[in-house]
């Protein structure tokens, strides 16, 4: 069983133009105890999946259809109150710019108190000790718990938003782009924290991100997303090594890597598809070099391809020879 | 082979609460023609400051700077107009770069006119800036908006008008940290075809030490605002000398599950100035002697392509 089961979720942001699906029929499954990246490009829903959960969605968002099993009760039909007793308490919230976490006019450990004494109903005494060790956890020193957030550098103030969001011990902890802001080795210590600390508290964490090689350095599983639904998703290894998906095949030869050859890099030519008005079979299909007749009127819906592992593309028995093919500069050259 | 551009002993300082802060100290560097030079470090190592004083866009404090065999140095005003034509900087964000207002074309007329290009030579000159970037077929593109592009697009317009007036240097400040991941190797490979074809010669500043390997040759690490190593990027990656490039180096992911998780080569974290004396570096570096505590190592040679900023010779085993 699963800690958290997305169903057939799609989730609606009203504009002038119309709706808009930002997500639009996922599924997604988050065992208990290990870190899923949620990878892909901007404006794919991944960031917008996150805040649904989390209930912090834009005023002009809304869950519009589908189902999410959350320690067995779908938090989309609970009572306001409800959700929110569950938000922080079993699930917290890492934003991308801690900043945002994190109130500038406060002292960290006003902040810390403020959800450890009200929400959390901890003694004034429980919470200077919980704050104290929460800042211990992440890295940081308890004395600077005096601090404002403008005396910390962006990494500090990462793990400071880090220690917030454990505080009331949830089980599952979402990540959005946590490490994008920070400095490479900064952004390498933040991730050894998350790391550390998934382990150490069997927690679950989903990771959102756009760079693969995070995903690669930090999760145990990979969620790839394309314009609001997923098209592959598996443990990390499997992903990267034997990849379904056109997508995330064509991901890997489109970005640098640091130990690389000399080959050139291939991008994927095009840009994702309006979500106003998504195509009718695989929104992939324009993009994807692979593309037949039936991919662009059809969607494919996600299903298990090998153990573990799921892709949703008409073509995915495939999958051998169009790795193959993706690794040839020629198949992603525009006709 | 001649540099294009030669700066020697650059240094900017501001004041800051009173206090004195050198943002840049003591940074030499040449690029000729055809050649692609990085500049790595992190947020407040002095790159983007560089950068900004190699383009003119500040004055430095000391140093000069000679930009095909002239002293621009302290130029001004309309002084600068021939140079800004032919360096020229790629903005970060595409979101922001162009006028929202002016289409394409408009965009792309604008730098010519700056640069009292004959209206005779406009169409042209738009034609084959558009080619060179691909956006194709041009008439498609000219007569739209920001608005209506995505970010790659963008961005590929933001490039075109970097190399419309013939531009012998380009200064690419991140060109790629905002755009997609999917798209960042169309733009990498439009710039690396430039400087094949043009001859350009650029400089690119990032934290991203695999982009930087994928377009530039040369590489220079910068740690508070000096210079700590120089050498060809593959040769650096591969065996730094430096530990801080070290640390560098080893902090990069990569999207391949057999990678490096030891722990980092470096310790506690970046701070605005560094201990007072001796090495910047040495608070953080594993490998630190007493002779860092009191001696601040010289940028020295280490072989015919490669120096560093270290005591230890040869760079930590």
């Amino acid at each position: 069983m699963s800690l958290l089961s997305v169903r057939d979720l799609q989730v609606t942001y009203a504009s002038r133009a119309g709706a808009v699906r930002a997500v639009d029929g996922m599924d997604l499954d988050i065992p208990f105890g290990s870190i899923t990246g949620l990878v892909g490009e901007s404006g794919c829903g991944k960031s917008t999946l996150g805040r649904a959960l989390m209930g912090v969605l834009p005023e002009s968002g809304r869950i519009s259809r589908g189902a999410v099993l959350f320690e067995g009760l779908d938090i989309v039909r609970l009572s306001r109150a409800a959700q929110r007793e569950l938000r922080w308490r079993r699930m917290a919230f890492v934003p991308q710019t801690a900043m945002n976490a994190l109130d500038p006019v406060q002292r960290l450990r006003a902040q810390m108190f403020e959800v450890l004494q009200q929400r959390g109903g901890l003694s004034r005494a429980e919470a200077t000790a919980r704050a104290a060790e929460l800042f211990t956890m992440v890295g940081l020193d308890p004395a600077r718990l005096s601090d404002y957030p403008h005396q910390f550098s962006g990494g500090m103030r990462q793990r400071a938003s880090i220690a917030l969001a454990l505080a009331l011990s949830p089980a599952l902890v979402i990540a959005d782009e946590p490490v994008t802001a920070l400095d490479v080795i900064v952004q390498r210590q933040v991730l050894d924290v998350l790391r550390d600390l998934q382990a150490r508290l069997n927690l679950a964490m989903i990771l959102v991100t756009h760079d693969m090689a995070v995903v690669a350095y930090a999760c145990d599983r990979v969620a790839v997303m394309y314009a609001g639904r997923i098209v592959e998703s598996g443990p990390v290894a499997e992903v990267l090594e034997r990849p379904l998906h056109p997508y995330t095949m064509g991901l890997s030869h489109a970005f640098p890597d640091v130990h690389g050859g000399e080959d050139a890099l291939v991008p994927i030519e095009g840009a994702p598809p309006s979500l106003l008005h998504p195509p009718e079979g695989c929104r992939f299909a324009a993009r994807c070099p692979f593309a037949v007749a039936r991919c662009r009127i059809e969607q494919p819906l996600l299903t298990a391809r090998a153990p573990d592992h799921l892709v949703a593309c008409w073509r995915a028995e495939e999958a051998g020879e169009l790795r193959r093919l993706a690794a040839k500069p020629g198949t992603w050259s525009p006709a | 082979m001649t540099a294009l551009l030669q700066a020697d002993a650059l240094q900017k300082s501001f004041r800051s609460r009173g206090r004195v802060v050198h943002a840049v100290q003591d940074v030499s560097l040449t690029v000729s023609a055809g050649e692609a030079l990085g500049i790595v470090g992190e947020s407040g190592c002095g790159k983007t400051t560089t950068a900004r004083m190699l383009l003119r866009l500040e004055e430095p404090s000391a140093g000069s700077i000679r930009f095909d065999g002239a002293d621009i140095t302290h130029l001004h005003g309309a002084a600068l107009l021939p140079f800004r034509a032919r360096a020229q900087l790629v903005f970060q964000n595409p979101f922001d770069a162009l006028n929202p207002r002016f289409s394409i074309r408009q965009s792309l007329t604008e730098p010519l006119r700056n640069f009292r290009v004959p209206k005779s030579e406009h169409a042209d000159r738009i034609d084959s800036a558009m080619t060179r970037v691909r956006l194709l077929p041009a008439a498609a593109w000219l007569d739209r908006h920001p608005h209506e592009l995505s970010g790659g697009q963008l961005q590929r317009v933001v490039l075109a008008r970097a190399l419309i007036a013939g531009p012998k240097l380009i200064v690419a400040d991140e060109p790629v940290s905002m755009l997609d991941v999917s798209v960042r190797a169309g733009i990498l490979n439009v710039l690396r075809e430039a400087r094949d074809s043009l001859g350009l010669a650029a400089i690119y500043i990032s934290h991203d030490l695999a982009l930087i390997r994928y377009v530039c040759e040369r590489t220079m690490v910068m740690y508070l605002g000096r210079v700590v190593e120089e050498g060809p990027t593959t040769e650096l990656i591969a065996a730094p000398a430096h530990p801080y490039t070290r640390a560098l180096v080893a902090a990069v992911p990569v999207a391949r599950v057999d990678q490096n998780r030891a722990p980092l080569p470096i310790r506690g974290s970046l701070s605005e100035a560094g201990p007072p004396g001796g090495c910047a570096f040495r608070a953080r570096c594993p490998n630190a002697m007493s002779r860092c505590e009191t001696e601040a190592p010289p940028l020295r040679r280490l072989t015919a392509t490669r120096r560093v900023a270290c005591h230890l010779e040869g760079g930590p085993s």
